[in-house]
C-alpha cells in the first residue's frame, strides 16, 4: 500500500569537508570522464556538447531523469558511493545536501576564475548560502547557472487591437485599463493556469512591480526577521484581488493547467498571458507576428524594471575526483560561445553582454530581460523562500480566486510556512 | 569435506529405485524434500513480496518516528509526527475528504453496479457482452488519461456544461473541478464513472453462479423480478458485494493518480487527500517523518474500514 520505498537505508555520518584545497584553472591536459545528472534539456545537452567540443580531452556521460523524478532521485544519487561528478541544481534537494556536504563549495573557484565578473550578481545569489542551507545569497557558493529566465506577460497584438488597446500598456494602469477594454470587449482578458504556476506568477508580477526590491529577496532568501506581510505586497494581493472580482480572472482558470492557458492564448482567446520566456519557442512558432513580450509594468514609467528569473544551475559533487573540470565547465557557462547555445535553445544568456542576432518575439524578450539584468532588477521566483511555499502559493491563489480566501489570509499563510520553516 | 579423498555424493547412497516404495526412511525423507521443494516454489514470491511490501511497510513505520529529511542523519521524534496527523487541519482535512470519496468510489458503484446487473440479467443474454465491455473500460484506461479527459469535460465550455445548456440548465453550468463547493463531487464522480463497471463485472460473474433453479422455483412460488432479485440475486452476490466494497474503499483512500491530474488538491485544498499530502510532504518538503506518519495512519485506516465491511458481509 502506502509506502515511501524511496528513503535509503538511514545513512549517518556526519557531513564531510566539501572544501577543495588547491584549485586549477587549467585543464588542457586532464584526461577525464566525468557524469553529469539533469532533467532540463534544452539547454543541458546543448551546453554539454559545446564544452567537450572546445575540450576533446573531457568526456562526459549524461543521466537524464524527468523532472518530477529528478526531486526524489539526485537526494539519493548525490550521497551514493556511486555520485555524479555534476548535477543541476534543485532547491528542495540542495536544502539537505548542503548541509550534509554532499555539494562542493565553490569559493576557491569563483575567485581563481573571478565569477562575480562574470556571471551577473543576482543569479549567483540564490546559489549562495549558508552551511545549513537556511539562509541565501549569503555564504557560499554552491552552484553555477547555465541558463537564466525570465517572467514577463506575452500579449496577442491582434486581439488588443480587436478590444481597441492601442499600444502595450507602459504602466500599471494602463495594463488595468487594457483589461478592462477586454473585458467590455467580451474578451478573455487573460489566460491563467491556476491549477499550476500560472495563477501566482501574476500576483508574483505584480509584485515585481510594485514592491520594493529588497524586502522581496530578503524574505524569499530567509533572511531573519523578514516577512511578506508588506503594504507593497498587500497592494499586489489587493489588485489581484480586484481582478478577480472585475471578471478579469476567470474561476475557472483553478482547474486550467498551465499548458491549457497556453493553447488558449495560442488560439486567440485571450489577450495576455504572464508566463516566463521558455514558452516564448511555442508561442512565436504558433503565433509568428501576433505576439509580444513586456514586463509587467510598474506605476511609473520610468521605473527600474524587476522581473523574477531563476536558471538553469549545475552544482558539483563533493565526492567528484576531478573538481577542476567541473568548475571549468561551470566557467564555461558565462562565456561566449555559451551564449549562443543558452539563445538558440530559448533561455537567456548568462552574458548578458553577449552580442545576439535574435529578432521577432525572441528579442524582444532578450531585450527585457537585459534591461532588468543591467538595473540588477532580477530577483528569484517566490516558491523558493521555503521548500513547502509552493503548496501555499497555488492554494491560496486558488482560494483569492475562488472568493474563499481574502487577501489577508493569503498573506498570513505565506508568512505562517516561511516561520514555520525558519524557526 | 575430508582431505584427499574425492567425494561422489551423487554415486554413494541413493538406494535402489525397485525397494524404495515401501521403506520408511525414504518415504520421510520424501516428504520433507517434498516440503522444502514447495518453499522453493514459494521462494521468489515470497522474496518479491518481502522486499517489495513487507520491508517497505516496515521501513515506513519506523520512520514515522523520525525527524528525517531523507539524507541527513536522522533524530528521534517520538510521537509528534502523529501528534501534527491528528491536529494539522490540513492533514485531518484530507483524510475526512477521503472518507467523502468512498460515496462516490464505493457506495453508489456498487448500487449501480447492481442496478445494471439486475437489468442485463432481467433481459436475458443478449448485448450482455457488450454492455460489459462498455461498462468496464474505464478499468482498463489509465487513470492519467481518465483525468485529463475529465478536466477537458468539466471545463467552463466542456462538454458537461454544453449538455446542462443544451437541456436548458445553463444556470447551472461553471467549471466544475474550479468550483470551491462542487471540485470534490465532481472529483467523486469521476470516481464513480471508473467504479461502477468493476462492480458489475464482479456482479455479473457473481450472478452467473446462482444456481437458475431457484430463480425458478421462486417464480413458481410468484415471486416477480424485484423479489427475485431482492431474494435470490442479492444473497448470492453477498461474497462480490464485499470484495467489491474493499476494493472500491481502499481506492478512495487511497486516491493519488487522479487527483494529481485533475485538480492537485485544488481549489485552495478542498480536494486534498491523504496520498497527495504524503507525496507533498516526503518530497516537496522533505519531511519524510510526517509523510511516513500520514502514510501509517491512512493504512490503519483502510485497514479498520475494510475489517469493518468483511464483518458486515460475513455469512451469517
Amino acid at each position: 500500500m502506502l509506502t515511501l520505498t524511496a528513503c535509503a537505508a538511514l545513512s549517518g555520518g556526519s557531513a564531510q569537508d566539501n572544501t577543495p584545497d588547491d584549485v586549477s584553472t587549467d585543464i588542457s591536459d586532464t584526461e577525464a570522464t566525468l557524469t553529469l545528472a539533469f532533467a532540463d534539456d534544452p539547454p543541458t545537452h546543448e551546453l554539454v556538447e559545446g564544452f567537450t567540443a572546445m575540450y576533446p580531452n573531457v568526456n562526459i556521460e549524461l543521466q537524464q531523469t524527468q523532472f518530477t523524478d529528478y526531486v526524489k532521485t539526485i537526494s539519493l544519487s548525490m550521497t551514493s558511493d556511486d555520485a555524479p561528478d555534476i548535477a543541476q541544481y534543485n532547491p528542495g534537494a540542495m536544502r539537505s545536501l548542503i548541509p550534509g556536504g554532499h555539494i562542493l563549495n565553490l569559493d576557491p573557484y569563483a575567485e581563481a576564475y573571478a565569477w562575480d565578473e562574470t556571471f551577473p550578481e543576482a543569479t549567483l545569489e540564490p546559489l549562495q548560502s549558508n552551511e545549513e542551507a537556511t539562509e541565501f545569497a549569503t555564504g557560499s557558493l554552491y552552484a553555477a547557472p547555465g541558463a537564466l529566465s525570465v517572467l514577463g506577460v506575452f500579449h496577442n497584438t491582434e486581439v488588443m487591437e480587436e478590444a481597441g488597446v492601442p499600444e502595450p500598456p507602459a504602466t500599471l494602469e494602463d495594463f488595468e485599463a487594457a483589461l478592462e477594454l477586454a473585458h467590455q470587449a467580451d474578451i478573455a482578458p487573460m489566460s491563467v493556469g491556476g491549477l499550476e504556476v500560472g495563477g501566482f506568477q501574476i500576483w508574483n508580477a505584480l509584485l515585481n512591480g510594485l514592491g520594493d526590491r529588497d524586502d522581496y529577496k530578503d524574505w524569499v532568501y530567509g533572511a531573519e526577521g523578514a516577512t511578506i506581510e508588506t503594504e507593497a505586497a498587500a497592494e499586489a494581493t489587493e489588485t489581484f484581488h480586484r481582478w478577480v472580482e472585475a471578471g478579469y480572472v476567470p474561476e475557472s482558470a483553478n482547474a486550467t493547467s498551465d499548458n491549457d492557458a497556453r493553447a488558449e492564448f495560442v488560439d486567440g482567446d485571450s489577450m495576455f498571458l504572464v508566463t516566463g520566456n521558455w514558452a516564448a519557442f511555442e508561442l512565436e512558432a504558433e503565433m509568428g507576428d501576433d505576439v509580444g513580450f513586456l514586463l509587467m509594468p510598474g506605476t511609473a514609467v520610468d521605473q527600474a524594471p524587476v522581473a523574477s528569473g531563476g536558471s538553469v544551475a549545475y552544482a558539483v559533487s563533493s565526492h567528484t575526483e576531478h573538481p577542476d573540470v567541473a568548475a571549468a565547465f561551470l566557467n564555461y557557462l558565462s562565456s561566449v560561445e555559451a551564449a549562443e547555445i543558452q539563445l538558440a535553445t530559448g533561455f537567456m544568456p548568462v552574458d548578458t553582454q553577449a552580442p545576439t542576432e535574435s529578432y521577432g518575439l525572441l528579442n524582444e524578450v532578450n531585450f527585457g530581460f537585459s534591461t532588468v539584468a543591467d538595473n540588477e532588477g532580477i530577483v528569484p521566483f517566490p516558491d523558493h523562500a521555503a521548500p513547502g511555499m509552493i503548496d501555499q502559493l497555488t492554494p491560496g491563489i486558488q482560494g483569492l480566486i475562488s472568493g474563499s480566501a481574502t487577501p489577508e489570509e493569503f498573506l498570513a499563510s505565506l508568512q505562517a510556512e516561511w516561520e514555520s520553516h525558519h524557526e | 569435506m575430508s582431505d584427499g579423498a574425492p567425494a561422489h555424493p551423487h554415486t554413494t547412497p541413493a538406494p535402489a529405485p525397485t525397494h524404495g516404495a515401501g521403506g520408511g526412511r525414504p518415504r520421510r525423507w520424501r516428504r520433507v524434500r517434498t516440503g522444502l521443494k514447495g518453499w522453493l516454489y514459494l521462494l521468489p514470491a515470497l522474496a518479491v513480496y518481502g522486499g517489495f511490501a513487507i520491508y517497505p511497510a516496515l521501513s515506513t513505520f519506523s520512520f514515522s518516528f523520525l525527524d528525517w529529511d531523507g539524507v541527513q542523519p536522522p533524530t528521534w521524534a517520538g510521537v509528534e509526527n502523529y501528534t501534527r496527523v491528528v491536529t494539522d487541519p490540513l492533514l485531518a482535512g484530507a483524510i475526512g475528504n477521503g472518507l467523502v470519496l468512498i460515496v462516490f468510489f464505493s457506495f453508489v458503484p456498487i448500487a449501480v453496479g447492481l442496478l445494471m446487473t439486475g437489468l442485463l440479467t432481467a433481459r436475458g443474454g443478449r448485448g450482455t457482452t457488450f454492455y460489459r465491455t462498455v461498462y468496464f473500460l474505464p478499468q482498463v484506461l489509465p487513470l492519467v488519461a481518465v483525468g485529463t479527459t475529465w478536466r477537458w469535460l468539466y471545463s467552463g465550455d466542456g462538454a458537461v456544461n454544453e449538455f446542462l445548456g443544451a437541456v436548458g440548465l445553463d444556470g447551472l453550468t461553471r467549471s466544475w473541478l474550479a468550483d470551491y463547493h462542487f471540485a470534490l463531487i465532481a472529483l467523486g464522480l469521476i470516481g464513480t464513472w471508473c467504479m461502477s463497471g468493476l462492480c458489475m463485472v464482479l456482479f455479473m460473474s457473481g450472478a452467473q453462479k446462482i444456481d437458475p433453479a431457484l430463480h425458478e422455483a421462486a417464480a413458481l412460488d410468484g415471486a416477480g423480478r424485484m423479489r427475485r432479485f431482492r431474494h435470490v440475486t442479492l444473497p448470492g452476490l453477498r461474497k462480490e458485494i464485499s470484495i467489491a466494497g474493499v476494493i472500491t474503499t481502499i481506492a478512495a483512500l487511497a486516491s493519488f493518480d487522479l487527483v494529481y491530474v485533475t485538480t492537485n488538491g485544488g481549489p485552495a485544498g478542498q480536494t486534498n487527500v491523504p496520498a497527495l499530502l504524503v507525496y507533498r510532504l516526503a518530497f516537496n518538503e522533505g519531511d519524510i517523518g510526517a509523510a511516513s506518519a500520514l502514510a501509517v495512519v491512512l493504512t490503519l485506516l483502510v485497514v479498520a474500514l475494510v475489517s469493518v465491511i468483511r464483518l458486515l458481509a460475513r455469512e451469517k
